[in-house]
């Protein structure tokens, strides 16, 4: 479970084009449920995606990670870990192990393979290579996408490089998928084929959190919590502080 | 000036460890005056980036630091040719005053940079970086060090004319000279041996003991730190002269030629090596009961030993192994 | 240990990856690191073999050599003087040399004319070094044409040419009689250019000249050992003029590869947010570019003394014997004994990989600090 608490994030802080993305935002990711964050573009949905899944640090307010258990920082309060204060190495370190993010414009390596770009995460880890390897394999096979598994990424179709971005996410296997936009690049038929991919995930215990414009996916019945957003801050579906 | 290639070579390793030391220090003061552990402003984020480019200068000038001090030897050595009375290095380093202060600040900048890694990275398994002030101090004594070495470098290698006379490693390690290096030499080899595995065993003791109770980490270091400092006047005093096989050569340089199979290099980089180790699970100790180094620091601190014993007792077993399979001897 | 093994091994992989992808600055970058590592071991290799071969010359040189000054200038020395030396402790021979330069103005060249110890050269005959025998398209048999000082024409038939082994010794060498040597410089009898001393105790050398200079206070005793000195410190001071020169190639290559770091292309900037967002920490990053460096410098190095040894070994480094054999008309040709030792590689390691390594170090880390969520926002 994730706990924000009166988060915010400002960019260019003192300089004229001073810029407050999340403002004063206090919100309860679930375990194990779909958490849409909805809202127009500006809103600070990609920013409030970044503050929960330990990829920036908030300028104040507090992000508390429940029920994550990881061997560099010793729980602090009960079973939480701040995340707010840590260096950056150990937020990396939680990052990697905890969340599998899928970009908006999938974010992959051009000119190196498919199999590759999925294995990509797990270099730094120290993990051996071979088990690695064998992983990203089961993981392109459970996506029908085996056969890719040599090719460089241009010769991809838009549904070909979600699924290989949905499986590098997936690498590290993590407790929780960040997807930002996820369906922005598809048609109506593949973004069905993608909530039935978030079904999955659901079913097997993740916790996912998805940014979303899209009515296929914030009216989806797997949706358990919608979190309404405008001008960087929460509307609607947001906890007290 | 002696324009020689290795010189050059030398000035300009020494010019950009010197730059690094400046850049980092500047970092460093900065970071020092603004750090706030725990802000999330763009201030703290910018500062906390700065640490990974101080780190990373202050690695790679260590490095340049260990092999230069190696090369400064070997060019000294070299170099003997050039002076009228120098058999070996040490008649190099004493044309003129700046020679041997060089070498000394170059092995204690080493040590110093040694330690800061150790701090360095002991800090950054830690959540809260904890030491970051403790470290940063130690930069601004460390930076201001290699620029002065920097400048003395220079100093020495402008000095050097070649056919200077100058005082062979005979005149100034014999036993009759004063002066540190003739008191080294006229230590008796006796005692001199005795104190040598007495400080290798007390230190191999009170680390195993450290090693099985994680406690007494302050006394190895003392001890370790001594027993250098025992270990290097001995390679002056008595192991050369087994290396040489002769009871008046004593000069620690010429352990660095060939004919002596570079044993010198073997010697002087697990004394180091060991030194650096010894000193930095003293200063760790300090830091023990600092926030998230409680679970770091007494991890590290075994490491650490187990290196200094490794190293210490590779050292004694050449040493050892010298001494035992040559006919010459000192003792009866 | 394992985890730390496996973590570099990747990013190893990574880094080979990456620089495979870029080829066209990357082969750029290299082409110039390895010819500023070729031109630094050339002149290096170089002066070192020089160094050694003059050493190996000097050593069948004499011990010392007692020449006579008048007014500082060389002049010869009476014969007589030598019986008094031999009688100074210490000194186990004496032998007077004959020796002198003669221009020759057909071919612009100084010939090294020198009556040898065993007097084995027959009267009206010379035994001439390679050089000379090319220079004036000679061979056995022929005559050569000397002009003697005073005035009158010399003949004198050319009786062996030295072996071209002897080349760096003998190029300019003319191996004359005694009488002929004396008629040719209108020589007189009794003196001798200088004298050869044999010392067995060199310890006891210093001793030695300072009694001779001492006794004959008109006479200047040269020690073998400031002979090898000197030489040691033309060549020296020779290569360091040639590395300052380089010196400017050299930091060209600094700012270059600087320029290089810093100059990253969007599409590298891209990879590295890229990297950074899927779990990658700056300190990750950074040994990523290390590792690039790291694989190009080693390569580069390698490339370079092999290219430098083939140079100076195989082509007699002849881009550079100029400024470092010295001028003349005169070359000796010859091979030099390749010899390169670990001293020579740390001192151009030092000169070369240590400055690039310190230039990448700021705009690797610059590039390495991206931040992770920039690449969300893209």
């Amino acid at each position: 479970m994730i706990e924000l608490a009166r988060v915010t994030k400002r960019f260019n802080a003192g300089r004229a084009n001073e810029f407050t993305a999340v403002r004063d935002v206090s919100l309860t990711v679930a375990r194990g449920g779909v958490t849409v964050l909805k809202g127009p573009s500006g809103s600070g949905k990609t920013t409030l995606l970044t503050l929960i899944g330990c990829m920036s640090r908030p300028t104040s307010g507090r992000v508390v990670l429940r029920g994550i258990r990881t061997e560099a920082v010793p729980a602090a309060d009960g079973d939480g870990i701040e995340i707010s204060g840590l260096p950056e190495r150990f937020l990396t370190g939680i990052r990697r192990s905890t969340f599998g993010f899928i970009f908006q414009q999938f974010n992959l390596v051009r000119g190196i393979t498919v199999l590759e770009n999925v294995m990509l995460p797990a270099y730094p880890t120290g993990e051996a290579y071979g088990a690695v390897r064998t992983r990203a394999l089961d993981l392109l096979e459970r996506f029908g996408i085996t056969r890719h598994a040599s090719a460089r990424i241009d010769l991809l179709s838009g549904g070909e490089l979600q699924r290989v971005a949905i499986a590098r996410a997936l690498i590290n296997e993590p407790a929780v998928i960040i997807a930002d936009e996820p369906t922005a690049h598809l048609d109506s038929a593949l973004s069905r084929d993608f909530m039935a991919i978030v079904g999955s995930f659901k079913a097997a215990g993740r916790t996912i959190l998805i940014a979303s414009h899209d009515p296929i996916v914030f009216e989806s019945p797997l949706a358990d919590a919608v979190v309404e957003m405008r001008d960087g801050g929460v509307i609607h579906g947001g906890s007290a502080a | 000036m002696i324009l020689h290639p290795a010189t050059l070579a030398l000035l300009c390793s020494s010019l950009l460890t010197g730059f690094m030391a400046l850049h980092a220090g500047w970092h460093g003061v900065r970071i020092l005056r603004r750090w706030e552990m725990g802000s999330g402003s763009e201030l703290q984020l910018s500062l906390e980036r700065r640490t990974y480019l101080v780190s990373t200068l202050v690695s790679v000038a260590c490095a340049v630091q260990l092999c230069s001090l190696f090369l400064f030897i070997y060019t000294a050595d070299h170099l003997h040719g050039l002076f009228t009375g120098a058999m070996c290095a040490a008649g190099t380093l004493n044309a003129n005053g700046f020679g041997y202060p060089v070498l000394l600040l170059k092995v204690a900048n080493f040590l110093l940079a040694g330690s800061w890694l150790v701090i360095n990275h002991a800090d950054s398994r830690g959540y809260d970086y904890p030491l970051i002030r403790a470290k940063y101090r130690l930069l601004l004594v460390i930076a201001p060090l290699l620029l002065v070495e920097a400048f003395l470098l220079f100093a020495y290698v402008r000095g050097l004319h070649a056919d200077v006379i100058t005082s062979c490693c005979g005149s100034l390690f014999g036993r009759e000279k004063p002066g540190l290096a003739g008191d080294l030499a006229s230590l008796p080899p006796g005692p001199m041996v005795a104190a040598f595995y007495g400080g290798m065993g007390a230190t191999v003791a009170l680390g195993i003991r450290h090693w099985r109770t994680g406690r007494g980490g302050l006394p190895f270091a003392a001890v370790s730190t001594l027993a250098f400092g025992v270990a290097a006047a001995s390679l002056v005093s008595f192991i050369c002269l087994y290396v040489y096989e002769l009871p008046t050569h004593h000069c620690p340089f010429c352990l660095l030629q060939k004919e002596y199979g570079y044993v010198g290099y073997l010697l002087y980089a697990t004394l180091l090596g060991g030194g650096v180790a010894g000193l930095g699970t003293g200063i760790l100790d300090r830091f023990r009961s600092r926030g998230s180094m409680a679970r770091v620091i007494p991890h590290l601190q075994r490491r650490l030993v187990a290196v200094t014993l490794l190293l210490y007792l590779a050292f004694t077993l050449i040493v050892t192994y010298r001494m035992l399979a040559t006919p010459f001897t000192l003792l009866r | 240990m394992n985890r730390l093994y496996c973590r570099h091994r990747n990013i190893i992989d990574f880094a080979l990856s990456s620089l495979l992808r870029r080829t066209g600055k990357n082969v750029a970058l290299l082409v110039v690191y390895t010819l500023v590592v070729f031109a630094l071991a050339s002149v290096i290799f170089f002066v070192q073999a020089l160094k050694r071969e003059a050493a190996l010359l000097l050593k069948d040189a004499p011990d010392m050599v007692v020449q006579k000054l008048v007014a500082g200038r060389h002049d010869p020395i009476p014969v007589g003087y030598g019986a008094k030396i031999g009688a100074i402790r210490g000194v186990s021979g004496v032998h007077p040399r004959l020796w002198g330069y003669y221009y020759d103005p057909a071919v612009g060249a100084n010939y090294t004319l020198l009556v040898p110890d065993d007097r084995s050269v027959a009267p009206e005959a010379v035994v001439i070094g390679s050089g000379v025998a090319r220079t004036r398209r000679l061979s056995e048999g022929d005559f050569m044409t000397f002009r003697s000082y005073d005035g009158k024409t010399v003949m004198l038939q050319v009786a062996r040419i030295l072996p071209a082994e002897s080349e760096l010794v003998a190029a300019d060498l003319v191996l004359i009689g005694e009488n002929d040597f004396r008629a040719l410089f209108a020589f007189p009898d009794g003196m001798a250019t200088d004298l050869a001393l044999t010392v067995r105790n060199p310890l006891e050398l210093a001793t030695v000249a300072a009694k001779i200079a001492d006794q004959f206070p008109d006479t200047r005793p040269i020690l073998k050992s400031e002979m090898l000195r000197t030489y040691d410190s033309i060549f020296d001071w020779r290569g360091g003029v040639m590395v300052v020169m380089l010196g400017v190639a050299l930091l060209a290559f600094i700012i270059f590869a600087w320029d290089r770091a810093t100059g990253l292309s969007a599409e590298e900037r891209k990879e590295i947010g890229i990297l950074k967002s899927i779990g990658w920490e700056t300190g990750d990053v950074l040994l990523l570019r290390f590792w690039e460096g790291a694989i190009v410098s080693l390569s580069a190095f390698f490339f370079g003394v092999i290219l430098a040894y083939c140079h100076v070994f195989f082509f007699s480094a002849s881009l550079f014997e100029h400024p470092l054999k010295g001028w003349g008309v005169l070359y000796p040709q010859f091979r030099l004994v390749p010899v390169v030792d670990p001293y020579q590689l740390a001192v151009l390691f030092f000169l070369t990989v240590v400055p690039y390594t310190v230039a990448t170090v700021i705009p690797s880390w610059r590039a390495a600090t991206a931040e992770p969520d920039a690449a969300m926002r893209s």
